[in-house]
């Protein structure tokens, strides 16, 4: 896979707000990239500046080898799919989605109709075509949308939070959709969301921005095996925090941690450049486990006390407090044939491992 | 059961001096009062026959065409500005340019005589009535074309923009067809308000009157009040019909792009 779009330095202000800092980014062909971060975050801006809405105050945009630099949106081989949508309400369906293609001189009538009929069975709206828009769902609107920007294969398409105003289980739906819609046209996409699960779900990688900076740019497993920082930590999935004092570094770090005690934890359950002192360690709830009567195991143990159960018919999420820690832990167990759900008070076994611990600066 | 008592009432004393404009039209009968002495069409006769009323009509219909077209354009920056962008003291001038609604046409009226005539020197015409008229008509014009341009999704001109039409081109495709009934609608409100509007018409007219002031000459002679009433009879039914026209073009465009009524002026 060639680079298609590669972000330098990119900068961008609005007055004394700063926007966007020092973006550098490369999307390779066929991938399908998330901006992913809480809203605010600048990720909207970053994509429109990627459509050619918004200029870049600093840095520089190219896509597929070219300068973007006072390229207008319209001469961009990127395609957008809006929030809102935005279907022209006083067309059709079909001229919605013939709109593309008016200034396409090559293509004479039948083709067009021919192309359009193509887009609409691709987004499983076959037939749809005479229909007026205003008159469709917002899951129609939304494949129509779709529909309309990818008949003029754009080397790119964006797709700015296009599922948060679907219901929930529509919005899993299109999701298995658009990746396989994406794995069949070839194209590449570039998803904003600030749904972590989508993003973990839909991305081959994953941009998570804080503040108008990418805090880290990784692939789904990595992001959340691996947070390089309690931002990212906390914003991908749930996490418990203990404080931690690191003692030595190299191959291996020595590490004390609060409630845990001393452990010894590979190099890469760190981000790079981690040093002695004070730091932090996060655990994600579902590698630490609940010891249940009778069930024995070889891995550490310590002692709790069960503080608030949360029953979810598949899962049970306990709050559990050990000793020399202030928060409660959260561990997440599978409820299995023969587990009881625990009371509130009831003394328990936590089971836990050192290489499922990852350090925070 | 009062408060129906008064609504009555007040409906009463709102439209029935208006009612009173077709009796006494058709009356056969020079002196306006009851009762009735017969039916006739001979005022309306007399209306096709007057030339100097003919020169006002024409005056009042030319004044009302440029404002009503002016004042929509005028109309029509604002309320995209207003809708689409953000800028300092947006409300601020929103505001101002709102005012002349509010503002007695007495005090618009007399403060650009002063300006046209001592200050800028010029001589008053059909351009001075039409400059002021614009004065007051745009804010109608803003009103009504805010419904309309805040109806509209932002995204719908970069959705156009990004599917590789300009910025001129998407407004022409997208924008322009989905305000038009708001545009028509504007027009048609800038230009009644326009055709019979008195007070600035009488202090800036030029040599030719428009048709208001026309009608005020017409009543200093009372055999010629008939004519009034005739007179006054056409221009309440066209206000109406305009007005409607206006009102159900309003409406329909709102229902063809499938969004929820905000109101307007009817």
């Amino acid at each position: 896979m060639t680079d298609l779009i590669s972000l330098t330095n990119v900068n961008k202000y609005y007055g004394d707000y700063h926007a966007l800092r020092n973006i550098d980014l490369t999307i390779k062909t066929g991938e399908f990239f998330s901006l992913l971060g809480p809203s605010g975050c600048g990720k909207t801006t970053l994509l429109r500046t990627i459509a050619g809405f918004e200029g870049v105050s600093e840095g520089v945009v190219m896509i597929g080898g070219k300068n973007m630099a006072g390229v207008p949106a319209n001469m961009r081989p990127t395609n957008m799919v809006f929030q809102s949508y935005a279907i022209f309400p006083h067309l059709t369906v079909a001229e919605n989605v013939a709109f593309g293609l008016r200034k396409n001189k090559q293509m004479d009538k039948l083709q067009k109709s021919e192309a359009v009929d193509q887009a609409l069975e691709m987004v499983g709206l076959k037939g749809f075509g005479d229909r007026q828009a205003h008159a469709l769902s917002g899951g129609q609107r939304q494949r129509v949308a779709l529909a309309r920007a990818l008949i003029l294969k754009p080397k790119v398409l964006l797709l700015d939070e296009p599922l948060s105003a679907l219901d929930k289980k529509m919005r899993e739906q299109m999701q298995v959709e658009l990746m396989r819609l994406q794995r069949h046209v070839g194209i590449t996409f570039i998803l904003v969301t600030h749904d972590q699960e989508e993003a973990l779900v839909m991305s081959d990688r994953i941009a998570v921005m804080f503040d108008g900076e990418i805090g880290q740019m990784d692939d789904p497993e990595t992001l959340y095996r691996r947070p390089n920082s309690r931002r990212v930590a906390e914003f991908i999935g749930k996490m418990n925090f203990l404080d931690a004092d690191v003692k030595s570094v190299s191959d291996q770090i020595t590490v004390d941690v609060a409630g845990l005690g001393t452990c010894t934890v590979n190099a890469e359950q760190a981000p790079s450049g981690i040093d002695t002192g004070k730091a932090a360690v996060g655990i994600r709830p579902e590698t630490l486990a609940i010891l249940f009567d009778g069930e024995k195991t070889e891995r550490e143990t310590i002692a709790g006390v069960v503080d608030e159960v949360v029953y979810y018919g598949d899962m049970t999420y306990y709050d559990v407090r050990i000793a020399g820690v202030d928060n409660t832990l959260n561990i997440a167990m599978k409820n299995l044939i023969g587990r009881p759900v625990l009371d509130v008070g009831a003394q328990t076994t936590v089971v836990w491992d050192a290489r499922s611990l990852v350090l925070l600066p | 059961m009062s408060l129906r008592i008064y609504a009555i009432a007040y409906l009463i004393f709102l439209y029935a001096p208006i009612i009173l404009l077709p009796i006494f039209a058709f009356n056969d009968a020079t002196i306006i009062a009851f009762p009735l002495s017969g039916f006739t069409t001979e005022w309306f006769g007399e209306l096709m026959t007057t030339k100097a009323l003919h020169g006002a009509v024409q005056n009042s219909i030319f004044i009302a065409v440029i404002t009503a077209s002016l004042s929509t354009i005028l109309g029509i920056c604002a309320a995209r500005a207003g809708a689409m962008y953000n800028f300092p003291l947006k409300r601020g001038i929103l505001g101002l340019v709102m005012l002349p609604l509010v503002l007695p046409e007495i005090i618009v009226a007399v403060s650009l005589l002063i300006v046209v005539v001592q200050i800028l020197d010029l001589g008053l015409s059909n351009w001075t009535v039409i400059a002021a008229h614009v004065l007051i008509c745009t804010p109608f014009c803003i009103a009504i074309l805010n419904g309309a341009f805040q109806n509209l999704d932002p995204s719908m001109e970069e959705a156009a923009m990004d599917l590789g039409e300009s910025r001129w081109s998407a407004f022409r495709l997208v924008t322009f067809p989905l305000v038009m009934p708001g545009i028509i609608s504007s027009f048609l409100i800038a230009f009644t308000i326009s055709l019979d509007e008195f007070i600035i018409a009488f202090f800036l007219t030029g040599a030719n009157p428009t048709m208001p002031v026309y009608i005020w000459g017409l009543l200093r002679f009372p055999s010629s009040l008939p004519i009034v009433m005739a007179l006054g009879t056409i221009l309440v039914a066209l206000s109406i019909i305009l007005l409607t026209i206006a009102e159900i073009l309003r409406r329909r465009g709102m229902a063809r792009v499938g969004v929820k009524d905000k109101g307007g002026f009817l």
